[in-house]
C-alpha cells in the first residue's frame, strides 16, 4: 500500500510526459472501476449503463465552467451530487427488477442520457462536444494536473473502501449472495440496492469530473455503452471479487489498449482474447488469481512446517 | 395469542394453492403443520410472510394486522423463517452469515464508514455457539456440509431476535444422527428463548417428537388439528396422509 | 405529409424493421433456450453483411450473385456461430450472467477486428439485385421493390419459424428443453446439440439479415454496436424469448424511427428507449411474453 503511495508519488519525476498522462488516465478508470464495482462485485448488480453517469459528472463540470463560469472548485464538487441524483432517479427505477432487466433498464437510461446530450445542442454543444474548458491555469503548471487527479483518487478509493468494509458493505454482500434471504433478515433490500446506486453514481460523477478537468474536454460518447462495457472489462479483468480488481484492472486495460494499439491496429482482437482467456481459466480476474496463488502458497508452508514439527 | 390467520385464500391461475386457512397459535406453542406434498405448506408459509400476498383473508401477529406488509417489515416484527431450499450466504463466512442478521437486528446495516470487521462479535459468536458452528466460523458458508448449513440457517434466522419462528423443514436431507441433533437443538433453542415454533416438516418422528400441537394440511385447506395422539388416532388424517407415506 | 409520403416512409420503416426483426428473432431464440443474451449477435450480423459484400464483389461476373451470396453467406455465419458455441459459450452456462455478458463482449471485440483484418475500414456498398429493383406502382403510389421484397422475407421467415417451432417434431424437442433443460435431459434429448442447433439457427437468422440489409444501406464496422441496441429494444417490447413478440417489436420500433422524427424531432432517438423502459417497469416480460 505505502509501496504503491509512494510510486505513484514520484512518478511524474520517473516517467515521460505522456507516461504521466497515461496513469493520469488509469487513476481515473480505477476510481470509475472501483465506484462501478460496490454495484457489481459486491451488490451482485450488473449494470450496462455506468458510462451514463460519469458522463453526467464531466457534463456537469464543464456545463459549470463554460456556460455559468463557475468557481472551478464549485463545477468539480458539484459534479458527483449532480450525477448522485441522477443516479437516484435511475436507480429508483432500476431496483424494481433484476438480474436482465436490470441490465437493460441501465443501458436503456444511459443511452437516454446519450441522447440528450446528443440532442440538446443549445446545452450541451451535442456532438461537437464541449471543447477549451476554461481549466484554471495552476493545474497546467509541472505535474500539477497528476496530483490533483491522484489525491482525489486516493480520498475516493479510501472512503470506497472504507465503505465496502462497512456493516452496509456487509450487508451489500449478503444481498447480491442472496437477496431474498436478506429480506427476511429484515433489510429492506431495494432500498439498500438504490443506495449502492446512487454512491456508485457520486463516484462515478467525481470519476467523470476529473476526466474532464484532464483532458479539457467533453464528448457525448462518455456515456456511451462502449464506455460502459469498458468499465465492466475494468473490473472483469482485475478482479469483481476483490476491492483492488477494478485498480489492477485499469493499469492492464490503459496498458493494453495504448502498448498494443501502438503495434497493430487489430488491439481490440488481442483484448478480446485475454477476456476469453481470463472468463474461461481465471474466472476472479488477476487480482483474485493472484490471491488464491499466494493462499495455497501459505497453506502449503504452513503444512510444511507442521510436518517438520511432527 | 401471539399469531392469527383469518381465511387465508391464495389461488395460482385455475390452482387453489391455499384456501380459507383460519390458524390461532398460542405464545409458546410449538406447532406443526403437515400434509402431502402439494397440499400447500410452503405457500402457506410464503403467505405467512410476506413473501406472496393473499388474495383474501388476513395475517395478525401480536394483535396487528400484517397482511400485505413487505417481508423485512414482518420480520422486523419480530417473525424469522428458514427455507426449504437451502438458503444462506455461500461466499460469505458462517461468522459473516450470522453477522449481517446482527447488524440488521441491532439497526446498524446502513452504517457506511464505520469498520465492520470487529464489530459485533460478541453477539455473532454467542449464537453460532448457540447452533454448534463456532468451530466453523471462518468457513464459507457454501463450504459447509448440509446438516451445518441447516444449521446455520436456524443461526441466521435466530439473529434477528424473532420472537415467532417458521421453519420449512428444518432437518430435510440431514442423516437419522443429524435429525436427532437438530430436534434436540430446536427444542432447547426454542424452550430457552421463549419463542412460537410454527414449522413444516415430513419426518414423522421429528413431528411427534416436539410438537404440542400439529395442523394437517391438505389441499391447501386445514383438514385437522388437534396434539399428536390424536392426529395419530384420527382415521381421515390416517387415510390420507400417513398411510400415504406408508405405502 | 402527403399520403404518399406516409406509406412510403411506414414502408421504408417497416421494411427496415423486418431486418431488424430477422436478427432480434436470432437473439431471442438464443435468449429462451439458451438464457444467454448474446450482445455479440449484432457483429454476427455485421460478418453477415461482409460475407455478401465479399460474394457480390468476387462473384460480380456470375449472374445472380447476390442470390448465391444470400444461400450461402448465412449458412457460413451459421457454421462460425456453431464454432462459437462449441469452443466458448458452452463453457459458460453454468456461470454467472456477468461472464456470459463479458465473453460474448469479447466476441465483438474479436469479430470487429478479424472483419477490419479482412474487409478494411471502409464503408462497402452492393447494388440492389434484379429483379427486386427499381420501383413498383401499387394504388398509384410508387414504391422501391427491393422495401416490399424485405417486408415479404420478413413474413416468410416469420412465418416459417413459427411452423417449424409449432408443427415439427424438432420446435417441439427445442420447446421442451427452453420449457426445463433437466426434464428434457431425462427424456433422453441430447441438451448439448439442441444448444448447438440453436445457436446456429440464431446466427443463421442474422446472417440473412446481415446479407439482406446491404443492397439498402452500407456495410461498415461499427454496425454492430446500432443495431444490437435495436435488437435489445425489440425483444424488451416483444417480450425476451418470444417470436411473436420480436414480430410485433421490430414493427413497433421500425415504425416509431420512420416516424419519431416528424413527432418530436429531438427526442426521436431517445423514444423507442423511452418505451424500452415503460416496459421493463410495467411489463417486463414484453407485450407477447409470458410473466415467469
Amino acid at each position: 500500500m505505502i509501496l504503491v503511495s509512494l510510486v505513484l508519488l514520484i512518478v511524474p519525476f520517473v516517467f515521460s510526459r505522456s507516461m504521466v498522462s497515461l496513469i493520469n488516465e488509469m487513476l481515473i478508470m480505477a476510481l470509475a472501476g472501483c465506484a462501478l464495482n460496490l454495484m457489481l462485485g459486491y451488490g451482485g448488480m450488473v449494470s450496462f449503463g455506468p458510462a451514463g453517469l460519469y458522463a453526467v459528472g464531466a457534463y456537469a463540470t464543464a456545463i459549470l465552467l463554460t456556460r455559468y463560469g463557475a468557481p472551478f472548485i464549485v463545477a468539480v464538487l458539484a459534479a458527483p451530487v449532480v450525477a448522485a441524483i441522477v443516479g437516484a432517479i435511475v436507480g429508483w427505477f432500476c431496483v424494481r427488477r433484476s438480474a436482465v432487466y436490470f441490465a437493460l433498464l441501465t443501458l436503456a437510461f444511459a443511452q437516454i442520457i446519450w441522447t440528450i446530450i446528443f440532442e440538446w445542442y443549445d446545452f450541451t454543444n451535442g456532438d461537437n462536444g464541449i471543447v477549451s474548458i476554461p481549466i484554471p491555469e495552476v493545474l497546467y503548471v509541472g505535474s500539477n494536473i497528476y496530483y490533483f487527479s491522484l489525491a482525489i483518487v486516493a480520498v475516493c478509493i479510501f472512503v470506497l473502501w472504507r465503505i465496502v468494509n462497512s456493516p452496509f458493505g456487509a450487508t451489500l454482500q449478503a444481498i447480491r449472495e442472496n437477496p431474498m434471504r436478506t429480506e427476511f433478515i429484515a433489510v429492506p433490500v431495494r432500498r439498500y440496492q438504490l443506495a449502492a446506486f446512487v454512491i456508485s453514481s457520486f463516484f462515478l460523477g467525481i470519476a467523470g469530473s476529473l476526466f474532464c478537468v484532464f483532458a479539457g474536454s467533453v464528448f457525448p460518447d462518455y456515456a456511451h455503452w462502449v464506455k460502459s462495457t469498458d468499465m465492466l472489462v475494468v473490473c472483469l479483468l482485475g478482479g469483481i471479487y476483490n476491492f483492488a480488481g477494478p485498480i489492477v484492472g485499469s493499469g492492464v486495460y490503459i496498458l493494453i489498449s495504448k502498448v498494443i494499439s501502438k503495434n497493430t491496429t487489430y488491439w481490440m482482437f488481442f483484448l478480446g482474447i485475454i477476456i476469453v482467456f481470463l472468463v474461461l481459466y481465471m474466472r476472479n480476474g488477476m487480482v483474485g488469481f493472484a490471491a488464491e496463488k499466494i493462499f495455497r502458497f501459505r497453506n502449503k508452508l504452513g503444512a510444511g512446517n507442521g510436518e517438520g514439527k511432527s | 395469542m401471539i399469531f392469527e390467520t383469518q381465511h387465508l385464500t391464495k389461488k395460482f391461475g385455475g390452482l387453489t394453492a391455499t384456501s380459507d386457512v383460519s390458524l390461532q397459535i398460542e405464545k409458546g406453542e410449538l406447532v406443526s403443520i403437515i400434509g402431502p406434498n402439494g397440499a400447500g405448506k410452503t405457500t402457506l408459509f410464503n403467505l405467512l410472510t410476506g413473501h406472496i400476498k393473499p388474495d383474501e383473508g388476513k395475517v395478525y401477529f401480536q394483535g396487528r394486522e400484517i397482511t400485505g406488509l413487505p417481508p423485512h417489515a414482518i420480520s422486523r416484527m419480530g417473525i424469522g423463517r428458514s427455507f426449504q431450499r437451502l438458503n444462506i450466504f455461500p461466499r460469505l463466512t458462517t461468522f459473516e452469515n450470522v453477522q449481517v442478521a446482527v447488524f440488521s437486528a441491532q439497526g446498524k446495516s446502513h452504517q457506511l464508514f464505520t469498520s465492520a470487521k470487529k464489530m459485533v462479535r460478541k453477539e455473532t459468536e454467542t449464537i453460532l455457539e448457540s447452533v454448534g458452528l463456532l468451530g466453523k466460523k471462518d468457513t464459507k458458508g457454501g463450504l459447509l456440509a448440509h446438516g451445518d448449513q441447516k444449521r446455520l440457517e436456524l443461526g441466521i434466522a435466530l439473529s434477528v431476535h424473532p420472537s415467532l419462528l417458521l421453519l420449512d423443514e428444518p432437518t430435510q436431507g440431514m442423516s437419522p444422527q443429524e435429525t436427532v441433533e437438530t430436534t434436540v437443538l430446536i427444542q432447547k433453542l426454542v424452550k430457552e428463548r421463549g419463542l412460537t415454533l410454527i414449522f413444516v416438516e415430513h419426518d414423522m418422528s421429528v413431528v411427534f417428537g416436539i410438537s404440542d400441537n400439529i395442523r394437517v394440511l391438505h389441499q391447501g385447506k386445514v383438514i385437522f388439528s388437534g396434539k399428536p395422539e390424536e392426529v395419530r388416532r384420527n382415521e381421515e388424517v390416517q387415510r390420507i396422509y400417513l398411510g400415504e407415506e406408508n405405502k | 405529409m402527403t399520403i404518399e409520403a406516409f406509406i412510403g416512409q411506414a414502408l421504408s420503416g417497416i421494411s427496415v424493421g423486418m431486418v431488424l426483426f430477422l436478427i432480434a428473432a436470432g437473439l431471442s431464440i438464443i435468449f429462451g433456450t439458451l438464457k444467454v443474451l448474446n450482445l455479440a449477435h449484432g457483429t454476427i450480423y455485421m460478418v453477415g453483411g461482409f460475407l455478401c459484400y465479399i460474394l457480390t464483389s468476387k462473384l460480380a461476373h456470375i449472374p445472380g450473385a447476390f442470390w448465391w451470396a444470400l444461400l450461402f453467406a448465412p449458412i457460413a455465419v451459421a457454421l462460425i456461430g456453431g464454432v462459437i458455441e462449441v469452443l466458448l459459450l458452452r463453457r459458460i452456462y453454468s456461470q454467472e450472467m456477468l461472464y456470459q455478458y463479458i465473453l460474448t463482449f469479447a466476441l465483438i471485440l474479436i469479430l470487429g477486428d478479424t472483419c477490419k483484418f479482412f474487409f478494411g475500414v471502409g464503408y462497402q456498398t452492393v447494388s440492389v439485385p434484379w429483379p427486386v429493383n427499381g420501383n413498383i406502382a401499387l394504388w398509384g403510389l410508387s414504391f422501391p421493390t427491393y422495401n416490399l421484397f424485405l417486408i415479404g422475407c420478413g413474413i416468410v421467415v416469420f412465418l416459417g419459424l413459427s411452423a417449424l417451432m409449432r408443427y415439427t417434431s424438432l420446435g417441439s424437442i427445442v420447446r421442451a428443453v427452453t420449457h426445463n433443460r433437466e426434464t428434457a435431459n431425462a427424456l433422453g434429448i441430447n441438451v448439448p446439440r439442441v444448444y448447438t442447433g440453436v445457436f446456429m439457427l440464431g446466427s443463421y437468422l442474422a446472417g440473412l439479415a446481415g446479407t439482406l440489409m446491404p443492397p439498402m444501406s452500407v456495410v461498415a464496422l461499427g454496425s454492430d454496436m446500432a443495431v444490437i441496441i435495436e435488437c435489445f429494444i425489440i425483444v424488451v417490447i416483444g417480450g425476451l424469448g418470444s417470436l411473436p413478440g420480436a414480430f410485433l417489436g421490430a414493427i413497433i420500433l421500425g415504425l416509431l424511427n420512420a416516424f419519431g422524427i416528424y413527432i418530436i424531432p429531438k427526442l426521436a432517438l431517445a423514444f423507442p428507449f423511452m418505451l424500452m423502459i415503460v416496459i421493463l417497469i410495467i411489463r417486463p416480460w414484453g407485450l407477447l411474453g409470458k410473466p415467469e
